[in-house]
């Protein structure tokens, strides 16, 4: 059983005690059905096409992840060695479910999905990212993207 | 962040009190090991219950803050004690010169590699953008305290940290090639405890310490090793 307790010190106490800012606000926007949402995925792996430059350590950029990108040409280049990779070594989906969206959008499941994905470096700084959540915002408002799932590794 | 520019959002969450702290608008708690959010890699219908319960949230009006947690553990979390490596490797405790005996250990590891991006039609080997029969040599020059770099990467001290991943990478898929596949915490104990790999890159973290590059020694000391497989 995958709990907190059974990450090994002192990666346990480092995620456990991990400054996290709590929001002065708590937004919450309403949508259509799931049937009807276009959904997009953010993933904090710091994904990059094979043969580009991976994420600088600390980086508060965000890199558009198109859906035209072969599945085999994704690398992870998150700075962290302190979480698994063997799932993601097997299967993408594991870390960024692109295929299962997909099947969900085929059988009616979900509205759509939209063309691009986004990805950050997750162990950056929240307050380094307010740039990186414009920028994502106003691309998936432009795609008409009604649903955003984030994937933290 | 998302949220307060207009867009529904919900997060796959693996750590719990990190959630309670940021409070998102809507988190599904999963109970997979990190690096996992869908939890079971190549199984569809598990991944696809994951995703259906965490998408289910965004139609939930009853906000502001919905926590879920997802009832079941991924099958392959558990230890196989069957499981038997198929790399053949030369004799653990193997060590310098490490050149000699990290390219032997490669020369048997390759061929299995191979037969794991056959079985799983691809590979996450490439951060650094060297092919692996240069590594042996890459890597010595570290050792002999020379400072390559390589055309992806800003400093020998970030090439050399990407070639470490894809070390592990590389030996992490060929130990998966055949066969039903261990757990993660079984591939990390065979490679950091049974493979020259793992020996040599303990012993390149030893040297990037004591090098005057602070940056080679900053990402030795903190992106080689993880913290379990440290010396004591």
């Amino acid at each position: 059983m995958a709990r907190l307790d059974d990450i090994p010190e002192p990666t346990r106490t480092a995620v456990r005690d991990l400054p996290c800012p709590t929001p002065a606000t708590s937004p919450f926007v309403a949508g259509p059905a799931l049937t009807q949402r276009k959904i997009a995925m953010v993933s904090s792996a710091a994904l990059i096409h094979r043969g580009d430059t991976p994420f600088p350590v600390g980086s508060g950029e965000v890199r558009a992840v198109p859906g035209s990108w072969d599945n085999g040409d994704i690398l992870m280049s998150h700075v962290s060695i302190n979480f698994d990779r063997a799932g993601f070594q097997r299967d993408i989906n594991v870390v960024y479910p692109i295929n299962r969206l997909r099947e969900m959008a085929a059988d009616g499941a979900i509205g759509g999905v939209v063309d691009t994905h986004y990805t950050v470096m997750g162990s950056t700084d929240p307050a380094a990212m307010a740039d990186a959540a414009d920028s994502i915002a106003a691309a998936l408002h432009a795609e008409g993207c009604t649903g955003v799932l984030l994937l933290p590794v | 962040m998302l949220e307060a520019r207009g867009l529904p959002t919900v997060v796959i969450a693996l750590v719990l009190p990190q959630v309670e702290k940021s409070r998102p608008p809507r988190a599904l708690m999963v109970p997979f090991m990190l690096g996992r959010p869908l939890g079971e890699p190549n199984d569809a219908p598990f991944q696809r219950r994951v995703l259906t319960q965490a998408l289910g949230l965004l139609e939930r009006t009853d906000g502001k803050v919905i926590l879920e947690d997802f009832p079941d553990d991924n099958p392959s979390w558990v230890d196989r004690p069957d499981w038997v490596p198929s790399v053949a490797l030369i004799a653990p405790g193997s060590g310098p010169p490490w050149r000699s005996a990290f390219a032997a250990e490669l020369a048997r590891v390759l061929p299995v590699w191979d037969r794991f991006k056959s079985r799983f039609g691809h590979t996450t080997v490439g951060l650094a953008g060297l092919a692996p029969t240069q590594w042996p040599g890459f890597v010595e020059e570290f050792i002999e305290d020379g400072l390559p770099t390589l055309p992806l990467h800003h400093t020998p001290a970030l090439a050399l940290r990407f070639l470490v991943d894809d070390i592990k990478a590389l030996y992490g898929e060929a130990v998966q090639a055949d066969g039903d596949t261990p757990s993660a915490r079984q591939i990390d104990g065979w490679f950091w405890r049974q493979t020259v790999a793992g020996q040599m890159l303990i012993a390149l973290r030893a040297i990037a310490l004591a090098s005057p590059n602070s940056a080679l020694k900053t990402v030795g000391g903190r992106f080689f090793v993880p913290t379990p497989y440290l010396p004591t």
